[in-house]
């Protein structure tokens, strides 16, 4: 029995030196107190989640309302990682094609709001937008800004709720909550997995505290050692309205560069 | 036996004041769907460290049923002696420390009470864990990826090609007919098409945009430009493109002061962001300390001029045969400009200096042997200094634009400043409300022939109503601060379908002197131009 004991929480063993060290099998939320083991569970996602230098991928927006009037849209996306702040980030619209070659860059910061420029072809005009401006919609779809943007850990505090164990592995359930005033969460409830931390529901409340969305992820696949989402669905439960995320030809090491990729400049040029 | 335990357990949790008020330290062991099991392991626990151990029942996500199982040592001396054992057991376990929650969660979303607890069995069954809970995902196999990524997920950027053509069909009509009988109804079509090629890793790309409309009733608003036609070579902290292309400064909404390199094309839309291409070699470096452009800027563009049946106009139409240039080599002459352009925090700005012809002409008054009027454009060579800068905080914008330009034919400055307050979900909506209020200067004052800001506050409403099909709207209005002169102006748009798009514009001009016509061309009065031009503008463009 002990032996059977031992063989179900063999994963959580090395239980204080969680984080530092880099062996997958070492996490562990043992003994930390509710908050400290909801920021570790995130903490370690965002390192399993970094490394990964720089990514190209296709995005496939489908927005849809509560009677079923659908709208679709097309970006590319390039993110670069940053050695000493956040990652950059680029998107670049391919269709409906009346606003085809409008792009956003995005300079996520730690502590600071994040630097966000719009490229308007149209009037060939860059645009500084206020990233404060985060509870907005994000291209008319159910995704806010913020939900958008680039992870950054100390963008939450956290509350680890439950840690369920079944014969797949451990689930936890952690609340997020906002630190910036400008967020429109109250909180929200991210469910991950143990096994690679990966992020498969999120509930989002707003600051009136009444449940608002939901997102569901899945089609997970493994790039090396990162796990990339195939698909999204964010679902408002207030409006009917929902939004897939389809995620497709991810490209990893393209050489992508801070400057030459990620400037105000490559802003105009993209396509 | 098993009965007055129970009756004994229930009793002591009754004395005690209350459950959650025991310590200040209490250790979740673990959380299950199924209550039977949430017990069993709590009597595990009970066995194994010798305290209270309680089955906690809440209601998880989606209001699933969980049952905590927590053990709540009495005082410090049993918690620490309680993650003593869990430690050297290697026992899953995270530490409530709280009674109430750092951030207070609602009573209705995990609502824990005290629940059935059972005391210790002689043998004890094996553990059950949960099952997947219903509508929890199914997690992906724990299939340990490789340590590096597959080669087939590593590769070049992507190359691009694109080539897309758009047709509008436009009708403006005006409410009115004209100063000079010009008709009311002005319908016209437009074609442009747009050719991109990136190779080479991206580092070269061709772009190619050509545009032409046809107006019914004015020749001159039919017309085609080559609105951009260049070359762009990347380098790792520059970019360099020859060709024809088009360059926007500035960061205000009314009055487009600094912007410079392209021409006008008036004959577009009066709001002065239309732009014809302009034939340049820019060099742009991009450092740490900003970016830098060069522009070399070969041949000049004359600006378009609605024609005599065309509308809105000056009284006096103007006739480009008759230009003149300062310079001797007219449209040839080579121009220069040089900008530095950073951003600092929220704060984003641009400094510049551009040597050439001037983009707007200076008029002459000019009588042709029939007795007939015409403003004869003439084009001054400038030195133009200028200055943009945009401040964000929080919801609200700030903006400067300022230039001085000389030889024009004095030389002069003026500036446009305000705000913009966004306000994101607006009434409860998912709507954002903009709130422009810009105001502009110019120290020409009544001598300011070429622009309606001499001083004049300009106040707009700017929707965004995030539908499905991205409605927008600007609704303005610019007052004149030393006339009555006011003019109202309206842009909305909307997606229709994938490849539709519905475009309404609308201008209305009030409050000018009536017009003098034996002294039209009348800098202190130019709303009596177009006291008569007021339009509404619909526009329907489908895009292949």
């Amino acid at each position: 029995m002990a032996g059977r004991l031992i063989a179900l929480l063999v994963p959580l063993f090395a239980a204080h030196s969680a984080l530092a060290t880099t062996d997958e099998g070492s996490f562990s939320v043992m003994g930390r107190t509710a908050e400290a083991a909801g920021e570790a569970i995130f903490r370690e996602a965002d390192r399993r989640s970094s490394g990964y230098g720089d990514l190209q991928v296709d995005l496939e927006m489908i927005l849809r309302t509560s009677q079923g009037a659908e709208s679709r849209r097309s970006l590319r996306i390039r993110q670069l990682e940053m050695a000493d702040d956040g990652d950059r980030l680029l998107v670049v619209f391919e269709t409906p094609k009346s606003i085809g070659g409008t792009a956003l860059l995005s300079y996520a910061h730690k502590f600071e709001p994040d630097d966000q420029w719009m490229y308007l072809p149209a009037l060939k005009r860059v645009k500084r937008i206020a990233s404060q401006n985060k509870s907005g919609p994000f291209l008319s779809s159910e995704f806010a800004y913020e939900d958008m943007a680039l992870e950054e850990v100390e963008k939450f505090t956290y509350r680890l709720l439950e840690t369920l164990e079944d014969d797949q592995g451990i689930t936890y359930v952690v609340a997020r909550f906002p630190t910036d005033e400008h967020s429109g969460y109250g909180r929200q409830e991210v469910v991950l997995d143990g096994d690679a931390f990966r992020i498969h529901h999120i509930d989002y409340f707003d600051r009136q505290d009444r449940l608002l969305k939901t997102l569901d992820v899945d089609g997970y696949q493994p790039y090396g050692p990162f796990w990339k989402a195939g698909r999204m669905l964010m679902s408002n439960v207030q409006t009917g309205k929902s939004t897939e995320l389809i995620w497709s030809n991810y490209v990893f090491g393209t050489g992508l560069d801070a400057e030459r990729d990620f400037s105000t400049n490559s802003l105009r040029r993209a396509r | 036996m098993r009965r007055n335990l129970l009756t004994g357990w229930l009793v002591a949790l009754l004395l005690c004041p209350t459950v959650s008020a025991w310590a200040a330290e209490r250790l979740v062991f673990g959380s299950f769907q199924n209550v039977q099991n949430a017990e069993n392991w709590a009597n595990r626990m009970r066995a194994l460290l010798d305290v209270d151990v309680i089955v906690e029942a809440g209601t998880g996500l989606d209001g699933r049923d969980t049952y905590r199982v927590i053990a709540a040592p009495p005082d410090e001396e049993a918690a620490s002696r309680v993650r003593r054992i869990a430690d050297s057991r290697q026992l899953s376990y995270w530490r409530l420390l709280d009674l109430q929650p750092a951030v207070p969660l609602p009573d209705q979303t995990r609502d824990t009470t005290v629940a059935r607890v059972k005391p210790a069995a002689a043998e004890l069954p094996e553990p059950v864990r949960a099952p997947n809970p219903k509508g929890r995902p199914s997690l992906t196999p724990a299939v340990r990826p490789a340590e590096t990524i597959p080669a087939d997920a590593v590769g070049e950027r992507s190359t691009v090609q694109l080539l897309d053509l758009d047709v509008g069909a436009q009708a403006r009509t005006f409410f009115e007919d004209g100063l000079d009988g010009q008709s009311r109804f002005h319908p016209s079509i437009s074609l442009q098409l747009e050719y991109y090629r990136a190779w080479d890793e991206e580092r070269q790309s061709l772009t190619f945009t050509p545009f032409y409309r046809y107006d019914v009733e004015d020749d001159e608003r039919t017309h085609f430009d080559l609105r951009e036609g260049f070359w762009t070579l990347v380098g790792d902290d520059w970019d360099l493109s020859l060709g024809v292309k088009q360059v926007f400064w500035g960061v205000t909404e009314f009055n487009h002061l600094v912007d410079i390199i392209n021409q006008t094309d008036l004959v577009e839309d009066i709001d002065q962001e239309e732009k014809l291409g302009q034939p340049m070699a820019q060099l742009s470096l991009v450092r740490d300390w900003g970016i830098l452009d060069l522009f070399v800027l070969t041949g000049f563009r004359e600006r378009t001029f609605t024609g005599v049946n065309g509308r809105p106009r000056y009284y006096i139409p103007v006739d480009k045969d008759l230009t003149l240039y300062e310079s001797d080599k007219g449209d040839g002459r080579i121009d220069g400009a040089i900008r530095w352009s950073h951003h600092f925090g929220p704060l984003e700005f641009g400094l510049y200096h551009f040597s050439g012809t001037s983009r707007a002409p200076l008029y002459n008054v000019v009588t042709d042997d029939a007795g007939q009027q015409w403003l004869q454009p003439v084009y001054p060579v400038v030195d133009q200094t200028g200055v943009d800068a945009q401040a964000i905080r929080g919801d609200w914008a700030f903006k400067l634009e300022a230039i001085t330009r000389s030889n024009f034919p004095d030389r002069y400055y003026a500036y446009t400043t305000g705000f913009e307050r966004t306000i994101v979900g607006v009434f409860g909506s998912r709507a954002d409300l903009g709130l422009v209020v810009e105001y502009s200067y110019d120290d020409r004052g009544d001598e300011a022939f070429d622009t309606f800001y001499e001083n004049d506050l300009s106040v707009a409403n700017r929707w965004a109503l995030n539908d499905l099909g991205d409605t927008q709207a600007l609704l303005g209005v610019t007052f004149d601060l030393d006339s009555s002169e006011t003019i109202l102006s309206l842009e909305a748009s909307r997606r229709l379908g994938e490849t539709w798009t519905l475009l309404l514009e609308g201008r209305a001009f009030f409050g000018a002197e009536p017009l003098d016509v034996q002294n039209p061309f009348n800098p202190g009065n130019k709303g009596a131009s177009v006291a008569r031009d007021d339009y509404i503008e619909l526009e329907l463009t489908r895009y292949f």
